[in-house]
Order: C-alpha cells, then structure tokens, then sequence
C-alpha cells in the first residue's frame, strides 16, 4: 500500500495547484510522472464532449518529417469553467503545450496548459480553480 | 394492472399529497392526466434547484478514499487490483463504452454538470456528458410498475418531505457499474436498490445523500454524499454530450462536405486520424 500512500500524497499536491482534469475515461494511462512540453502549430481543436482534443503539428528539433501529436484534454463543460471557449485555440496558432506523454512513446499526451505564444495568453486544463458555486 | 397495485398506488398518492394523481381505474392501464393550473402553481413551492450544479470533485476524491464502499470480499479482491492497475498507468475502463454511466454511479463520480427541471407530477434531471444522461423521477405518487424494464438509471420514483426530494431507486441494468472512480468500480450484478435525498446545504450547495444496496457485490448499505455547486451564469449551461463524436474528428470528404472520420485510440485514448 506504500504506493498508493505515496499516490494520495502525489494526488494532493497536485490538487492544490489545480487536479488535472479528466472525464470520461481515466487518465492514468498518461504518465502523470513525466511532463512533457512541445512547441508547435495547432491543426485543429476539436470542442466536442466527452472530450476536447488538440491536434499539433510539431517540427523536430532533430530534423525530418514533421510530426502530428494528439492532445487529449477534458470535456468542453469543465473548460468553459476554466475560462476556454471553442475559439480558445484556431488552427495555425502557435503554441506550447505541457502535457503528460503516453507511455509507449506515442505522439499523444494528456492536456495539462497550453500557451498561444503570440500572445503569452495560457489554457490551463485543469479544474482545481473553477471548483467553487456562482462562477462568473 | 392488478386492483392490488392500483390501489396501492391511489394510497401511496393519498398519503404523498400530491397534487394530479395518475390513478388508474381498477383493471386498466394507468393514464396521466392533464396537469392543472394548480398544479403548476405548486411548483413554485418547491426550492429554488435552478441553474447549472457542478460536482465538487475534490470531496469525491476525498470521499473515495474515507468512505469506501462495503465491497464483498470478492469484489473488495477486483477492486484492488483495479486500484493498482490505475496506479500502474492501466486503468480499466469503467466508463470508457460510451453506455450511460448510469445509477448512481453518474452522482458519485461525474466531473460534469446536471439540472434539474420541474413538472407537474415530474422531476427530471439532465446531465452533461454521456449522451444519454437523464433521469425521470416521477412524483406524482405512483408506486414502481410491478416489473420495469431495467434501464442504465433504473427506475425512479419520489416524493417531497419539506425542502428534500426522496427518490427510490430500482431496476438498474445488472451490467451497470457501481464505481469509484472512472478506473474502479465492478459491475452491481442486479437487484441493487438506491434511495436518495436531495437538498440544499446551503443557498448553493445541493447535496445528495445516497443509501445504495447491492447485495451482490456490498456487504451492507453504503450511505455516502455527494456535492454539486450551483452555476448561474449563462455559459456554464449545459452542453450537448454525444458520446460518440468524441470518437471522431472533424473532416472534409472528397467532395468538400463538412464530415465526422474516425479517431484511431490505444488503450482508449485517441492517438491520431485513422489511417486513410
């Protein structure tokens, strides 16, 4: 049981910045142990429930072909409570994004932020801030 | 319709005090009847449950790990494991079908919202996120049909006692989870039976006592709350939920139409565009 302790320890720490949110399925097949930060353009963002989705198209830094990453993120309900809209992220925007990789080294990833570098304006996707009643 | 149980139901309508009762005259099928002016002015006696309630899911993380359900010990034996394949980055996916996430696992683990609408002899509740999330409680004294077809919310049934709504619980598909979270939870195995109280803690906090029994997979009843904030703002409504678009990703075809294509998934998470 060591690790699950040291798990609801983890858990609560990372809730009192901001619990990564999830819905629908679990996101424990992301690895919430390693971050993972990309830079890139987005190709398009899906605002659909149960979940959103962020499609980048990245250039490595190492060379060759570019490459599409998928970056699941939680539902369109729990990010407008977040301050995102369907408009938040376009297509061609430039941006960061933090996420926790896949395992297998899959170009995937669950969503934690997002910033548009053009404008330095950050999408954190994470429900910790907008947990309370009479949101404005 | 038996004369046993039309009486029963014109007697457990007597005693709720509700306004238009559908009872049924001995030896036919029960009608509803059209509501009266009164009985919609009798709505406005109810509490004020308008707006958009959120779920507070850092009290149901809490909740998961204080007040545990009463498993069995061949089901406290599964959930164990599904605790430690989620810790080992294989969650088993509970919810994952795209099914309802149904009674009352929906009010113990949603990370989404719901409302809550009043009618006449009707309380309905319409959530956000699995396409078909929506509860019909019926208030209007009728007792549960001797033999419902099971359903993902099973059949409701409730009444008021001063500000809180009762709601009895049954015929909840024996596939549907009893779960703890999206990655732990075990099949109810059929004939649990859940009894709710809804009611306000507080100008904008509505809480949800549940007493689930499932004799299949608990021991003894599992009495545990939940907590939902309320939301007024216009753009914290409620969205649509289809569940399965989020299994596809938006496309144009070869003739230029706006299209729905799948989404390739590993392990249930989508990992790029289907292959062309």
């Amino acid at each position: 049981m060591k690790s699950l302790k040291l798990a609801a320890v983890l858990a609560g720490a990372v809730m009192s910045v901001g619990l990564p949110a999830r819905a629908h399925h679990s996101f424990a097949t992301y690895d919430r142990t390693k971050t993972v930060t990309i830079k890139g353009t987005v190709k398009s963002f899906q605002w659909t429930n149960p979940h959103c989705v962020l499609w980048v198209v990245i250039q490595p830094a190492a060379g060759g072909d570019p490459q599409e990453w998928t970056i699941e993120t939680t539902s369109p309900g729990v990010l407008t409570r977040s301050g995102w809209t369907r408009h938040s992220l376009n297509p061609g925007d430039r941006v960061s994004v933090v996420f926790n990789p896949l395992r297998d080294g899959s170009h995937g990833g669950g969503l934690n932020s997002v910033t548009l570098l053009d404008t330095g304006q950050i999408l954190s996707a994470s429900f910790g801030d907008s947990e309370k009643p009479e949101l404005k | 319709m038996s004369h046993r149980i039309a009486l029963g139901a014109a007697l457990l309508g007597a005693l709720l005090g509700s306004g238009t009762l559908a009872v049924p005259a001995a030896g036919t099928d029960p009608v509803d009847p059209a509501p009266t002016r009164k009985d919609y002015d009798d709505l406005a006696k109810l509490p004020d449950w308008s707006g958009v309630w959120t779920p507070v899911i850092s009290d149901q993380v809490a909740q998961e790990k204080s007040n545990p359900p009463p498993w069995t010990p061949a089901a406290a034996k599964q959930i164990k494991k599904m605790y430690a394949e989620e810790e080992a980055g294989r969650p088993f996916p509970v919810i994952d079908h795209c099914f309802p996430t149904g009674m009352p696992s929906w009010m113990l683990i949603t990370h989404n919202a719901f409302e809550v609408l009043f009618t006449p002899g009707r309380v309905t509740i319409l959530g956000e996120g699995d396409g078909n999330r929506m509860r019909r409680i019926y208030t209007d004294g009728r007792p549960h049909p001797p033999d419902p077809d099971p359903s993902f919310h099973g059949h409701s049934v409730g009444h008021w006692e001063g500000q809180t709504l009762l709601i009895d619980t049954i015929a909840v598909l024996p596939e549907v989870y009893l779960a703890v979270n999206e990655a732990v939870g075990v099949p109810n195995d059929g004939d649990m039976h859940v009894v709710e109280r809804l009611h306000l803690l507080n100008s904008d906090t509505l809480a949800d006592d549940l007493e689930i029994r499932a004799t299949k997979i608990l021991t003894k009843p599992w009495r545990t709350t939940r907590k939902y904030y309320r939301q007024r703002s216009q753009k914290y409504e409620i969205l649509e939920g289809v569940c399965q678009q989020g299994k596809f990703m938006e496309a144009k075809d070869a003739a230029g139409h706006d299209v729905f294509v799948p989404i390739t998934f590993h392990d249930n998470v989508p990992i790029g565009p289907a292959s062309k």
